[in-house]
């Protein structure tokens, strides 16, 4: 016993910090244990109900997936092309804008000017809920969009590889990352001049969408459940691409060891290719599941979550596909489970705080040194 | 190769050999062969002279000539002649900063190329894609980081045929057959692998489209010493089995006994050009280059 006790002083001296978050996450568990059972010990406790839990989790699974979807592109191209690339937010928007514009037009042909359907714009008396684009109600238009929200997007994120990034293909990360941040400029206000700068609904709402799951006290609506199998989905296909294809194999070469790829016979351009079209499809595709959550649409919603997937990113080991996936997932749920101790308007705060922990605790994240994928 | 074979063959060339400043006109090849060239000379592709012809006179797969090369401004090599011939075991030694890498990387294009002239196999192979020259016939094993460590064994074989429209299996038998701890070690991920197996695998990939000069930066570095021994025989077998092979190798003792010949570059030019066992024998080139 004497042994095992030393070596937990030891390992606590060696390193404060890990102690530090140990106590203050047993000291998180224990607040929310009591505030379960609904009792009060001083500043702790208080009361909480456990199906406010369970949504804050479930939700925070949603978004984490989202997030962590729109990552998975981020992490490649920084393993693949060694930059951050700040216009990847930017692509978020453009898959939703695109995605949505289609799938207002399946969803609406006829009835609405087709101009105003493709620009995702409530105009005049079609408002969102006269157009009625719903998982339920029009079933084959939220998929044509999502399918949709791929496609042009990877389109516009080669053509963005075509005109800025592959001119600068031999210049150092810092170079390309201040270019990016042009290329983002440039997509957000061409998405703001072509689909307006004001916020809108898009989605309708429909009776009889949630499903309850009875013991948790869990409500499910149809579209969160839709963002569930999509994000899943994308991230299996993703995964089978990478571990049993020969393009996926050589996006993992690639991302070990570029000189090695290149004396290998790795045609490189061809990788580089697809992995814009993967990346940016998937940005787009979460970009078009994340107004699927929120209802709404926004030019710059893009650029704005785009710091949170930097930091699902990093959290989970920037390079690393999994990783991506995975820091999404903490990020998601730490953004919906910190309202249980802080106003909702921090809940950003709180999920840069727990990924500047990592760093500080684990500086490779979650995945890395692993290698990519 | 015994030491005594190793010293008569030092008497023999011992004057020509090194002198490379000496008024002996380096195009009379023909008329030096039966002075200089030791008792088994026919085992050797062509006739060097005196340890300062850098040329073959048969065919070469292998031709450079005039080679400048180096790092952006930075010129590296100058006026390079090599020559290698089919099936030839050919060493590059020299000291640290000699540009022996350089050579190999600017056959693969890895480098600025300034002036003269690369050719394989009697074309001009200047200013081609990696993927070309691997396509034309060339292997390459990199120094060090020379395997991609997050992919499995097979997988890293299989990146060696990437070109190739579907993975030819029967290559990769042959090359399990030759290295069998990689068949047992198939789905281990190559950075999990000790040095020497991770070398092999770099063979391996590099062996993959059975190409007919593999180039090899280094091969011993970072081995222990009792694998270096075996990483040597097993070149010897890729060799024997009819791949030329162009060696740069920091070990130069043991690759010059091995060879068939060897260029010793200084500075980023030919010094001295023989076969290994008259290099080796060699008095100037064993106390400049090979400690004593």
């Amino acid at each position: 016993m004497g042994t095992t006790e030393s070596s937990i002083v030891d390992s606590a001296r060696a390193r404060p910090g890990l102690l530090l978050v140990v106590l203050l996450g047993g000291l998180l568990l224990v607040d929310l244990a009591a505030k379960l059972a609904g009792l009060s010990l001083g500043p702790l406790g208080g009361s909480v109900s456990v199906d406010r839990l369970g949504s804050n989790l479930w939700n925070g699974v949603i978004i984490g997936l989202v997030v962590g979807l729109a990552g998975i592109g981020l992490s490649m191209t920084y393993s693949i092309l060694s930059f951050a690339n700040f216009s990847h937010g930017d692509l978020l928007s453009t898959g939703a804008f695109t995605g949505w514009g289609v799938a207002f037009l399946i969803a609406g042909f006829g009835d609405i000017p087709v101009r105003t359907l493709l620009s995702v714009r409530d105009a005049g008396s079609a408002s969102a809920g006269d157009i009625g684009a719903h998982i339920v109600s029009t079933p084959i238009a939220i998929l044509v969009g999502l399918l949709a929200a791929f496609a042009i997007t990877a389109v516009v994120a080669l053509a963005l590889d075509r005109a800025f990034y592959k001119p600068m293909r031999d210049r150092d990360g810092i170079s390309i990352l201040i270019a990016s941040i042009g290329a983002a400029l440039i997509v957000r206000y061409v998405i703001q001049f072509v689909y307006g700068s004001d916020r809108r609904g898009v989605t309708a709402s429909v009776d009889a969408s949630n499903l309850a799951f009875g013991p948790l006290g869990l409500s499910v609506n149809a579209h969160e459940l839709t963002i569930v199998v999509a994000a899943a989905g994308l991230m299996l296909a993703m995964h089978f691409m990478l571990q049993r294809t020969k393009l996926g194999t050589a996006m993992r070469a690639m991302a070990d060891n570029k000189d090695l790829a290149l004396v290998t016979g790795i045609p490189a351009e061809r990788v580089v290719t697809a992995t814009w079209i993967i990346g940016g499809g998937l940005a787009g595709a979460s970009g078009y599941l994340y107004v699927l959550l929120r209802g709404t649409i926004q030019f710059d919603f893009g650029w704005l979550l785009l710091l949170l997937i930097f930091a699902a990113v990093i959290l989970g080991g920037i390079g690393s596909v999994y990783g991506a996936i995975a820091g999404g997932l903490v990020i998601g749920i730490v953004f919906t489970t910190s309202t249980i101790w802080i106003p909702s308007d921090f809940n950003e705060a709180a999920a840069f705080a727990v990924m500047i922990t990592m760093l500080l605790l684990r500086p490779e994240g979650l995945f890395g040194g692993v290698s990519t994928a | 190769m015994s030491a005594e074979e190793a010293d008569s063959t030092d008497d023999a060339d011992g004057e020509a050999v090194g002198v490379e400043e000496s008024a002996e006109p380096v195009d009379a090849a023909g008329s030096a062969d039966s002075d200089d060239m030791p008792a088994d000379s026919d085992d050797t592709p062509a006739a060097a002279n005196a340890g300062t012809r850098h040329t073959l006179d048969g065919d070469a797969i292998l031709r450079l000539r005039g080679l400048d090369a180096g790092y952006g401004d930075l010129q590296i090599l100058s006026d390079v002649d090599l020559d290698v011939a089919d099936g030839e075991y050919v060493t590059i030694v020299g000291p640290n900063g000699a540009g022996k890498s350089t050579v190999m990387k600017t056959v693969f294009g890895l480098t600025t190329y300034m002036d003269g002239t690369v050719e394989f196999e009697g074309e001009s192979i200047h200013g081609l894609a990696p993927e070309q020259i691997i396509r034309e016939g060339i292997g390459f094993v990199p120094q060090n980081d020379n395997v991609f460590p997050g992919l499995s064994v097979r997988e890293n074989l299989e990146m060696g045929a990437y070109i190739l429209d579907s993975v030819p299996e029967d290559q990769i038998e042959e090359i399990y057959d030759r290295f069998p701890i990689l068949r047992e070690r198939a789905g281990q991920k190559a950075g999990t692998l000790s040095g020497g197996q991770r070398q092999m695998v770099a063979m391996g990939r590099a062996l993959m489209l059975d190409p007919d000069l593999l180039l090899l930066d280094e091969p011993s570095a970072g081995l222990a010493p009792d694998l270096v021994a075996d990483m040597f025989d097993r070149i010897d077998r890729i060799n024997d089995s009819g791949t030329a092979v162009l060696m740069v190798e920091q070990n130069a003792k043991e690759a010059l006994r091995r060879c068939d010949r060897g260029y010793v570059l200084v500075n980023g030019e030919n010094r001295y050009t023989d076969r290994g066992e008259v290099l080796l024998g060699d008095e100037d080139v064993r106390k400049d280059f090979l400690g004593g």
